[in-house]
């Protein structure tokens, strides 16, 4: 399955673009632009179709994890060289941008490399060790391989600086409305699993604010936090504007509430009536329940929470951006002014990555918190 | 022990427990017994105050329980219940720990009274202490949940329908292990149950409630001979016979039955008999093999060979089974008799269908209500 998309990225669609500058369209070109790296590059689709057809499943993971990871390496120096070639005698404007069938080469190298047994992927060391080989690899082609002299490479240059500090901010941004949603959801969950009320209330209204588009929220809140900080200097002596970071980790912090609130009440709901009967039996106070029983059963599923919490802010983060905020989403958002299609990459793919890196932690995360007794 | 004066509780207008008046003698088991919704849970609820009387007193040891904190009264009081409530995310030692490490006992002693409870309640510590709750099965879940409510050394007991949740073969285990261990630390039991038979034979006193109101309240033999009204003779049945049957323990009428050694031969096995015609035949250690009749013996032959061989496990009886238990695998197999064996195999004693037939005509002489030294 893989290897076919591989197959169909490498051989039908555009591999690399030569444009005149930047901004206009370019002239297509295939594989064969990568030289030498063409050729191993189709070796390694051609052990991806091994591993459906490998006698045994220990061959049929060797073969789909080698020729994943061999791809992504063979893709980096191979791009690097047709970079490289690409740009010998072309004017300095000249870009080289990643075409269609990069991308589609490396969705069907993912597919590739996920489809190696669950097994392997439960050591870390076993998942960690390669990826450390392929990412050397790649930071190798960027300095020796002339990986550097593509698109999306010279858009960051220009902007390494601003970069790392947009990156920055945005993980200060997601991070600090994370711990609001936190903050504020766990106490909210707990206080609706002892009050029918309040449980009506709470979940009724986060799911409201969910429902709520982004864009609009984050408008909705701009008037009125002008004015508080307009009415009260102390909360401009802090920083609480209208136009800046403080609307956009109000609705973050909002948009966290949801699955956080939820989880948490779940979680804590979902403790089996008898063992609450039975710690309060032995005279337990509500306290020692709590923090005994009720929050030690409960801790996967508010991870959980949270986890969806994160991948969702780290998304939501680039939107506010239109309220004033400082991140990855200036990026995206200078890129579609600019019809510049590699600046939006460079903002995008670290999204990406960060959400993949949130996801995969928090799930290790839960997995670490939950009480051995009740894994299953 | 423990003293209900005129206790009533209310929900609305529906009177759950009405004007209950009971008393518990130190080191007796109270067993509360009723249809379902006839306040017996309520009642036993109230005791350790997880449900507030409405108006009454109650009195554990002469103080007014009222009178002490909740939390502190109930690590005085062993708690069990149905549902067994053990904390699935704790070990099997951690969870007898619970009432100890509220008191703030020493590691130490908790490790030690850890392995004490478990031998108790015939869990082997060695390899149960460090299970999980999700490892036991249904029974041996309860033992722990009874280790557990002993764990403090509490003088009072309160079981709520602790047996109910378990299938018939192991409840019996259950009771007879009850019992066992009842007569060893002569706790202050209340013990709720909607069986009749376990009621008859656990409790020294029953009290029979119906909608609320106390029926009857008097020792198993009481009420089963003279039942105070026509509910309470409906409730009891009218196998009352048989039921006295379940007050009587097996080592409370056996007697010793004629034995010979397996590799005795014929001659001297005719003159160990004596002038029973059936004789056990045992290993040196003790342990059955079968049976044989005396009568139309060859001469000379080891009695090994002219036995009737015989599954010790399905045709004997324990000591501490009830007469109904003998009855019933008297009747099962045809005999007259039924060989009693400790669960090693080794033979105790025989019961006889005449001394099963005394004990349901005659009166309470054979309950014995000094503690019969265990066999095992």
């Amino acid at each position: 399955m893989g290897a076919m998309v591989a197959l169909a990225g490498a051989a039908a669609l555009p591999f690399l673009e030569l444009r005149a500058n930047r901004l206009v369209p370019g002239t297509a070109h295939s594989v064969a632009a990568a030289g030498p790296w063409s050729y191993l590059l189709w070796l390694l689709v051609g052990v991806g179709f091994l591993s459906a057809v490998a006698p045994t499943e220990k061959a049929r993971a060797a073969s789909s994890t080698a020729s994943g990871y061999g791809i992504v390496i063979a893709l980096a120096w191979g791009i690097g060289h047709a970079a490289v070639t690409l740009l010998a005698g072309e004017p300095p404007a000249a870009r080289v941008s990643l075409g269609a069938g990069v991308w589609v080469l490396l969705a069907g190298t993912a597919i590739l490399g996920f489809s190696g047994s669950e097994e392997r992927r439960r050591k870390v060391v076993r998942w960690l060790a390669p990826l450390v080989l392929v990412a050397g690899a790649v930071v190798a082609a960027f300095v020796w391989g002339g990986l550097d002299r593509i698109s999306l490479a010279r858009e960051f240059s220009v902007r390494a600086d601003s970069f790392w500090t947009l990156l920055g901010g945005h993980l200060a941004m997601s991070g600090v409305g994370l711990g609001f949603g936190l903050l504020f959801g766990v106490p909210l969950g707990l206080w609706a699993t002892r009050n029918r009320h309040v449980r009506g209330v709470v979940l009724g209204v986060t799911g409201v604010i969910q429902t709520v588009p982004s864009l609009a929220l984050l408008g909705l809140l701009i008037a009125p936090l002008a004015a508080l900080s307009q009415a009260v200097p102390a909360l401009r002596a802090l920083g609480v504007r209208g136009i800046g970071a403080t609307p956009g980790l109000i609705a973050l912090t909002l948009y966290a509430l949801l699955p956080i609130v939820r989880n948490t009440y779940v979680g804590l709901a979902e403790v089996d009536p008898g063992v609450i009967d039975a710690g309060r039996g032995m005279g337990m106070s509500s306290w020692q329940l709590l923090w005994r029983v009720e929050f030690p059963l409960a801790l996967p599923l508010i991870v959980e929470g949270v986890r969806t919490a994160a991948v969702l802010l780290i998304g939501i983060t680039t939107l506010t951006v239109f309220a004033g905020a400082r991140n990855l989403g200036i990026l995206i958002f200078e890129g579609l002014g600019q019809f510049a299609p590699d600046l939006i990459l460079l903002g995008a793919l670290p999204i990406i990555v960060l959400a993949i890196v949130a996801d995969v932690a928090l799930s290790a995360l839960g997995r670490a918190l939950t009480p051995e007794g009740v894994r299953a | 022990m423990i003293r209900l004066e005129d206790v009533t509780r209310r929900y609305g207008d529906a009177t759950a427990v009405d004007s209950l008046s009971l008393e518990v003698a130190e080191g007796e088991v109270c067993v509360l017994i009723g249809p379902s919704g006839c306040g017996k849970t309520t009642t036993l609820r109230m005791i350790n105050r997880l449900i507030e009387p409405t108006s009454g007193r109650i009195l554990v040891d002469g103080r007014d329980i009222l009178s002490m904190p909740a939390e502190e009264l109930r690590r005085g009081l062993g708690y069990v219940i149905q549902s067994i409530g053990l904390f699935p995310h704790l070990d099997v030692a951690a969870n007898i720990c619970v009432v100890p490490r509220l008191l703030g006992w020493e590691k130490a002693r908790m490790a030690k009274r850890v392995d004490e409870l478990l031998a108790l309640v015939g869990l082997d510590p060695a390899s149960y202490r460090d299970k999980y709750p999700r490892q036991l099965s249904g029974g041996e879940a309860q033992r722990v949940g009874v280790a557990r409510a002993l764990a403090a050394d509490p003088p009072v007991l309160l079981m709520d329908e602790p047996f109910g949740a378990v299938d018939p073969l192991n409840r019996e285990r259950l009771q007879s292990e009850f019992a066992r261990i009842q007569r060893e630390l002569r706790k202050t039991v209340i013990f709720v149950t909607h069986d009749i038979d376990e009621a008859i034979r656990l409790a020294d006193k029953i009290a029979i409630m119906r909608d609320g109101k106390l029926q009857q309240f008097d020792t198993p033999e009481e009420v089963l001979n003279h039942p105070a009204n026509k509910f309470v003779h409906d409730f009891v049945g009218s196998d009352r016979a048989l039921k006295r049957l379940v007050r009587v323990r097996v080592a409370d009428v056996m007697r010793s039955p004629a034995t010979v050694l397996a590799d005795a031969n014929t001659l001297s096995l005719r003159e160990a008999a004596g002038r029973r015609r059936f004789a056990y035949v045992v290993q040196p250690d003790g342990r059955l093999l079968g049976w044989l009749d005396t009568h139309g013996l060859a001469e000379g032959a080891p009695a090994a060979d002219a036995m009737t061989i015989m599954d010790v496990a399905e045709a004997s009886v324990r000591p501490d089974d009830s007469l109904r238990d003998a009855l019933s695998r008297m009747l099962g197999l045809g005999f007259r008799a039924i060989a009693v064996t400790d669960r090693h195999g080794v033979l105790l004693g025989e019961v006889t269908f005449a001394a099963v037939e005394e004990a349901m005509t005659e009166g309470d002489e054979h309950i014995s209500n000094q503690p019969v030294e265990d066999a095992e």
